[in-house]
């Protein structure tokens, strides 16, 4: 019996968190960071439900005093005062409730709803529907109603392409209200490299994760280019290599990256690829576009302009 | 009083079902075991095509639906079936046509699958001429079942009957609808919806099956072999009433919770979130006449292994159906779904709700058929806990991996963008989650050679009893007495209320399926969409022969999250050629629709010959027999003709120039190849095969596939102008 009003009240105290499941639609879409805060929201169900079982086990206590009250009496002034005792008050709240929400006919009195009924043997009582359950039952109807009437009948719920078009128009929102903070404002006109150990290996972390598929591992090339001879498609300095990474090269399969790594993450990963200039990894693949001269200049075409030396292999 | 009539039940086709569910589970579950080693340990795939992931993916669920689970369901009808009726089956001719024909069934489905004939339909695999097979002996089962209650001696159906007769009404219907298809040859056809049309009838479909197969037969057994075993009275008759109508109504509409935030209009995902949670209560009115049943005998409980697996079952019913409705709701399906947390959720269902309660129907019908005891409680109960254990540990790190990856795909940095680009990353992490999930699946499979030891012994020390005699008197008219519940009236005509159910369970399909094959602005048309090219549509038909939709979707949701990663959110008008749709439903690996244009070919066939080479860390098996196999095109022209019977707008004419088509484009991939240092030569040196001067790289299966890959999405994106609004 206990256990299984224990378990009613867990099942009710989810139940109860449906509600704010089904707000948290509209959530999702306005505010970007309802994910990060989905441990929040599951920590508060569990106090919820946390704080129905203190609430029962309260209730509980408070019957045990009632219950060695009755004893007591008993010990004290025998069974007329006792019995007096016991008819008295009425059963507790909690109890009432229970009883009226499950509505069982009890195990020694279930004769009485015994139904001729005989399947192989098998019998049928006929206690009452759970009145929890068919509560539960016009509720989730009640829901499914009110949700199809707010989302396709009223002016208010969004179809998915608006809540996506909000979505992203509020993240974009953010994200500029955060550059505007931040310095963030490398370019291909003012790159220089990095050198700090640390921002370089940041590079190589975004190296590996990001260009090593097609350049390698050790940037010794693949599907892409070698990144570690001195031979350039799109120019060698850390300016012309901040701009192919930035723009792509989308003809050859070179992706732009400009919509998803940052300018401070494009700036550092080009640093490092700086680094890997003459390293020499072993399966290098065979030089493509001209030869790049360091000390020539900086310019975006230098590489281009730099013909004369420029041998193009295959 | 009538007079008492000698008659005797079947117990043969009983202990022959018995006997081949135990044999496909251990078969279904060993493969399961097998795949989830080959998420820890790739090379396990062995690199061989018909091991492979992609392949052996729906050989597990088949294997565990239809031949474990439903011989399971078999031998629990077959066993009350003649019992609550009071006769022996209709024809046991039939019983064993029935038998003989479903192992056979299963038998070419453990031959196809590996082979990669499929129609990629989840749970519905099987290609034309097994659809047909399984049509007739579905059909056999059901002149045999109702034959029985036509020539019953009791004048009242039991509540299980009623779910077994919602069942046989309701998989009939959803096996046709979903497997209409056109043939091309023996094994390859092209089902007659495409995209959007073809998502919404296969999920109505793959919903149901999970409903009118996995349970409602189950709920039946449960009412005849749950009171039968704690040998206590149904806790309510009225509740078996209004939970069996209203779940029967309610679930046919729930389908479209399987393709929330896609490109299925709106609406349609609506209803299918709304009438999921409206499922809760129906479902769980079972699990509490289930539960509420044994009240009174919970002291047994503790002494009796056999109530313990029932409890068990019921109680993960109860979970599961609490479960589904809430990842029904949009924004929880927004983080559950394509992650693993589905895997758990399907796995409680099918482990705990159907595993256990087919455990606890073998350890009570066998010794019943054999007239002895079961052989030991001891080994009964340590399969009971290794059961229960292995089920936790399976399902709890498949929650956790879910959502873990589901929160690494939408973390965003302060700068706006993805967090984690690299989508391996994000598989990485849930590697020890998948390890652990491999010791459950271990655990639970073990425990099964417990049980088959156990059944093994109690059958060796009893006496078979093929036919068991009984009595019973015949059936009079029934005359109705004053006050008799209304629903009794029902129960007395196995014929209208086969009616009203078939009336029940249509409804819901009506509403949601004819609005999308009538009303052509649930689809908007895209002017760029065009169909496949003869070699891109031969590339698909092998991203459907090795299973790709097992690990990658085809379908990019509306969510920042989603578009920055994989590109414009997917319309329904760039399906429209899609026969069939694969828009998948789980991501091990990333979603594919927009990943034409993204690599260049030559990445392609690097990946495909080492995944793990190219992606550091990739789980990925490797396809190696794409680069040695010539493309087979022998069926072309007529695959062609077939998708313009179906309405695919080829020129007519075009399916004679097709073949010369197809050898243009591979032959300018080829070269694309070959231009970035790839070489046939060097790919069989690796492989370490030895080239024929007939080996040429333009002929081999990977070009296909590679132009399939590369066309991908594309062509909305060959629209002049942007769209102005959505």
């Amino acid at each position: 019996m206990k256990t299984r009003f224990l378990k009613t009240t867990f099942l009710l105290g989810w139940l109860s968190v449906l509600p704010a499941l089904l707000a948290a639609q509209d959530n999702t879409t306005s505010n970007p960071n309802f994910y990060n805060d989905f441990y929040a929201y599951l920590l508060a169900s569990i106090t919820a439900v946390v704080f129905v079982a203190v609430l029962w086990v309260l209730v509980h206590l408070l019957n045990i005093i009632v219950k060695t009250n009755e004893l007591r009496i008993y010990q004290e002034q025998g069974m007329e005062a006792y019995l007096a005792e016991r008819a008295a008050p009425k059963k507790p709240f909690w109890q009432r409730w229970y009883r009226s929400m499950t509505d069982a006919v009890p195990v020694a009195k279930e004769a009485d709803i015994l139904l001729a009924h005989d399947h192989d043997g098998i019998q049928e009582l006929d206690n009452n529907l759970p009145p929890w359950w068919v509560a539960m039952f016009y509720i989730t109807i009640a829901i499914g109603v009110v949700y199809f009437g707010y989302y396709h009948f009223s002016d208010y719920g969004m179809s998915s392409a608006e809540a996506y078009a909000q979505e992203m128009e509020y993240a974009e929102r953010e994200r500029e209200a955060f550059l505007a903070r931040q310095a963030n404002k490398v370019n291909e006109s003012n790159v220089e490299p990095l050198t700090e150990a640390t921002a370089l290996a940041h590079g190589e972390t975004i190296f590996q994760a990001t260009c090593a598929t097609c350049h390698g591992q050790l940037g010794e090339g693949n599907a892409g280019p070698n990144l570690t001879d001195n031979y350039w498609l799109h120019g060698g300095s850390i300016k012309d290599v901040f701009k192919t990474i930035k723009y792509g090269v989308p003809a050859k399969g070179m992706i732009a990256w400009k919509d998803q790594m940052s300018p401070s993450d494009m700036h550092k990963v080009a640093s490092y690829i700086m680094t890997l200039q003459g390293t020499d990894p072993p399966n290098q693949k065979p030089p493509q576009g001209d030869i790049y001269e360091p000390n020539a200049s900086g310019s975006i075409d230098s590489g281009k302009s730099n013909g004369v030396l420029g041998s193009v292999t295959k | 009083m009538s007079r008492i009539e000698q008659f005797s039940y079947d117990n043969s086709i009983v202990r022959k079902f018995a006997i081949a569910s135990v044999i496909f589970g251990v078969i279904g579950m060993l493969v399961g075991l097998l795949l989830a080693l080959q998420l820890v340990f790739p090379e396990l795939n062995f690199g061989i095509s018909y091991t492979t992931f992609g392949r052996i993916r729906p050989l597990h669920t088949n294997a565990v639906i239809f031949a474990f689970v439903g011989n399971g369901i078999f031998m629990g009808v077959y066993y009350s079936l003649q019992r609550l009726l009071k006769t022996p089956m209709y024809s046991k001719l039939l019983s064993n046509i029935h038998f003989w024909g479903w192992q056979a069934i299963i038998l070419a489905a453990a031959i196809t699958l590996p082979l990669g004939i499929t129609s990629s339909h989840e749970y519905a695999e099987l290609e034309w001429p097994i659809d047909i097979a399984i049509a007739l002996i579905w059909v056999v089962f059901g002149i045999n079942m109702f034959g029985t209650i036509l020539k019953r001696r009791e004048t009242h159906l039991y509540v299980a009957i009623w779910f077994y007769i919602a069942t046989w009404i309701t998989v009939t219907i959803l096996h046709i609808f979903n497997n209409l298809e056109l043939p091309v040859t023996l094994t390859k056809s092209y089902p007659v919806f495409a995209g959007v049309q073809d998502a919404l009838v296969q999920w109505w479909y793959g919903h149901n099956a999970v409903a009118f197969f996995l349970t409602t037969p189950y709920l039946g057994l449960m009412y005849y072999f749950l009171p039968k075993a704690a040998n206590r009275p149904v806790y309510s008759y009225r509740l078996s009433i209004i939970h069996f109508w209203a779940l029967i109504f309610i679930y046919i509409w729930a389908g479209p919770h399987h393709l929330l935030y896609t490109s299925l209009p709106d609406w349609a995902q609506s209803l299918g979130m709304v009438f999921s949670l409206m499922l809760i209560a129906p479902s769980w009115g079972g699990m509490l006449n289930g539960l509420l049943t044994l009240r009174g005998a919970w002291d047994r409980v503790r002494n009796d292994p056999i109530l313990k697996f029932m409890v068990v079952a019921v109680t993960a019913y109860g979970m599961s159906t609490f479960e589904g409705p809430m990842m029904s709701i949009k924004s929880f399906n927004a983080i559950t779904h394509y992650t693993d947390w589905t895997i758990a959720h399907v796995h409680v269902g099918a482990l705990g709700w159907n595993g256990m309660l087919t455990f606890g129907v073998l350890y009570w019908i066998l010794p019943k058929i054999y007239n002895t005891q079961l052989f030991s409680k001891r080994l009964a109960n340590a399969h009971f806990w290794m059961g229960t254990t292995g089920i936790i540990l399976y399902a709890v790190p498949l929650y956790w991996a879910g959502v873990t990856q589901q929160l690494m795909w939408k973390q965003f940095t302060p700068e706006g963008f993805l967090q984690y680009t690299n989508f391996l990353e994000t598989v990485t992490q849930i590697i020890p989650m998948y390890a652990i999930r491999a010791v459950g699946g271990l655990l639970f499979f073990a425990g099964l050679f417990v049980m088959m030891y156990n059944l093994w012994k109690t059958m060796r020390q009893g006496q078979f009893q093929a036919s068991e005699s009984a009595q019973a008197p015949a059936r009079v008219k029934h005359v109705p007495h004053k006050g008799e519940y209304w629903h009794r009236w029902i129960e007395r005509r196995s014929v209208q209320m086969s009616i009203l159910a078939l009336i029940a369970i249509a409804i819901g399909g009506l509403v949601e399926i004819l609005p999308m094959m009538w009303v052509d602005s649930n689809v908007p048309k895209i002017a760029t969409v065009q169909p496949y090219t003869p070699l891109e549509l031969e590339g698909r038909d092998l991203y459907i022969r090795e299973g790709c939709v097992g690990c990658h979707s085809q379908m990019i949701r509306p969510f920042r999250s989603e578009t920055e990663r994989y590109g414009d959110y997917s319309k329904s008008g760039e399906f429209i050629y899609d026969r069939p749709f694969l828009w998948g439903s789980k991501r091990t690996g990333p979603d594919l629709h927009r990943v034409g244009g993204k690599y260049p070919d030559a990445w392609h066939y690097n990946h495909m010959l080492a995944p793990a080479v190219v992606s550091n860390g990739s789980i990925m098996p490797a396809y190696p027999w794409m680069f040695t196999d010539d493309l087979n095109t022998s069926s072309l022209e007529k695959k062609i003709e077939v998708l313009q019977t179906l309405g695919t707008p080829y020129p007519s004419g075009f399916a004679q120039q097709a073949e010369a088509d197809l050898r243009k484009q591979a032959q300018e991939i080829a070269k694309s190849l070959q231009e970035n240092d790839i070489s046939l030569e060097n790919t069989y040196a690796e492989l370490g095969k030895t080239i024929q001067p007939s080996d040429k790289l333009e002929n081999k299966e990977i070009i296909a596939l590679i132009a399939y890959l590369q066309r991908l999405g594309t062509d909305i994106s060959k629209l002049k102008a942007p769209k102005a609004q959505n």
